[in-house]
């Protein structure tokens, strides 16, 4: 059973319809490359899995099970929505550090306040901090920064901001992992080690859905491409399908022009 | 003769006015302040203009107009005359700040970037929480040098009450021209210089705590 179903996704801002209708799904495991120009769509879908942009029509489904609907009403409720989002991780272009907290801070506030309600939390404060706080550190070491815990997102710079970021999605042990062009606000000469950090997801079998411009990378790091032109799936299928011998004109011509640049 | 203690005396007790209404006034208007500010965000759209329209009326008037209307408007145009003069400066000096606070705060609100909410929504935070954990302290390192601004200009702004009567400290020197006596005049800006150089330091205090992040 697919990890993740989208089916007939629409989403329209006022007469403008960005979405028009995407549907495919994803196994647990594989990583899913969203490319195409800017403007085709691929950020909003990424922003539709995560509730941040709710989609006009269409359904969701995480293993099996519709977390969303676009013609019941219930199911837009801002608690069912909270709730419901965190089958979803997202890694964003612009990182989206909290400025105030240090890198540990920033992985594992959300864990935090999460678990302020439970039980356990209540009776035993200390030991739920610290199994939160163990578990941010070493997550904040799988990207390769275990003498960072304590420093500010200010005094970071580079693809270490980015590589927090990861750890922070991953803190809440997401479903599916989304990452919207996660190298793009970077210098070129920094890609390299976020793309690492990512790839070294991959090869652990982590569920992710790739919105990026690095072709090479989509290419050897993922399991499936979608190709996106103006709010459509126009290609979809292995990355030896769609790069090596795309089907469509479109995807063909998009392929051309990158790669010829 | 005039002794100088008798002076001192006098200065002293305009001052407590001065800082009678400073307090008050600070401490009633950064709260309503902030609802003043929901207001003008709101999403419903008549209670948004109409909130601006009360900034924009606030903002847009002198504050010593406002103080004799609300000295004065109660009573001619409802009978039901101000008891306190002293109340009435405080209502207009409340309300007059509290407009100057709601335009920082939305300034300063609508400063953060909307990726500081997408990321504490995307990491299932509720409202409530983002705004106290992520985006408030924020908001309040990026108005401190503004809100210090007003807060310096308020404590001068208090003698204004002077125009409806109240017993300020610069009233209270101004008496002893008249009997050729220029140096508690002088007297009373010392007393302010002392006064925004304690807030000046304090300010600068609080600017350095929040120095350890950058927004």
């Amino acid at each position: 059973m697919a990890i993740l179903e989208v089916k007939g996704l629409k989403k329209r801002f006022d007469s403008l319809e960005v979405l028009k209708g995407i549907d495919f799904s994803l196994e647990k495991g594989e990583a899913l490359a969203l490319i195409g120009v800017s403007g085709s769509g691929k950020t909003t879908l990424l922003r539709c899995l995560n509730f941040l942009e709710v989609p006009t029509e269409g359904q969701i489904l995480v293993n099996g099970q519709v977390i969303f609907d676009a013609s019941n009403p219930a199911m837009l409720s801002e608690k069912e929505i909270r709730h419901n989002r965190l089958h979803f991780g997202m890694v964003f272009q612009q990182f989206n550090l909290f400025p105030q907290y240090t890198a540990l801070q920033n992985v594992t506030l959300a864990q935090e306040l999460l678990e302020k309600d439970t039980a356990e939390y209540k009776q035993n404060k200390k030991a739920v901090m610290e199994r939160i706080h163990e578990r941010g550190a070493e997550l904040l070491g799988t990207v390769g920064l275990s003498d960072k815990l304590d420093y500010y997102p200010h005094q970071l710079s580079g693809g270490p901001p980015q590589r927090v970021a990861i750890a922070r999605a991953l803190m809440l042990e997401p479903d599916i992992l989304c990452f919207d062009e996660p190298t793009s606000a970077l210098d070129p000469e920094l890609t390299g080690e976020v793309l690492k950090v990512i790839r070294g997801l991959a090869d652990r079998n982590t569920t992710m859905v790739i919105v990026t411009h690095e072709m090479k990378f989509a290419r050897d790091v993922s399991d499936k491409v979608l190709f996106m032109d103006q709010g459509v799936v126009v290609e979809s299928g292995s990355p030896q399908e769609v790069f090596e011998n795309p089907k469509e004109e479109r995807t063909r011509q998009f392929l051309e022009r990158y790669f010829a640049e | 003769m005039i002794s100088l203690s008798s002076i001192i005396a006098s200065l002293n007790a305009g001052l407590l006015e001065n800082l009678k209404l400073f307090f008050i006034t600070l401490l009633l208007s950064a709260p309503l302040g902030l609802v003043i500010t929901l207001g003008s965000m709101s999403k419903i759209k008549p209670l948004r203009a109409l909130t601006r329209t009360f900034v924009w009326i606030i903002r847009g008037t002198p504050l010593m107009l406002q103080l004799f209307v609300v000295l004065y408007g109660p009573g001619l145009l409802f009978g039901m005359p101000m008891k306190s003069r002293f109340t009435a400066a405080v209502i207009a000096f409340v309300i007059n700040y509290a407009a100057y606070f709601s335009e920082i705060y939305r300034g300063g609100i609508e400063s953060i970037p909307k990726g500081q909410y997408e990321a504490g929504q995307v990491l299932g935070m509720t409202k409530v929480q983002i705004f106290f954990k992520v985006i408030l302290l924020q908001v309040i390192k990026r108005i401190t040098p503004s809100m210090g601004n007003e807060v310096i200009t308020l404590t001068k702004d208090t003698s204004l009450a002077r125009v409806i009567g109240i017993p300020e400290i610069i009233m209270s020197a101004d008496r002893f021209t008249k009997k050729g006596l220029i140096g508690p005049l002088f007297a009373t800006g010392l007393y302010f210089l002392a006064m925004n150089g304690a807030l000046t330091i304090l300010l600068g205090r609080l600017e350095k705590k929040m120095d350890y992040f950058k927004v």
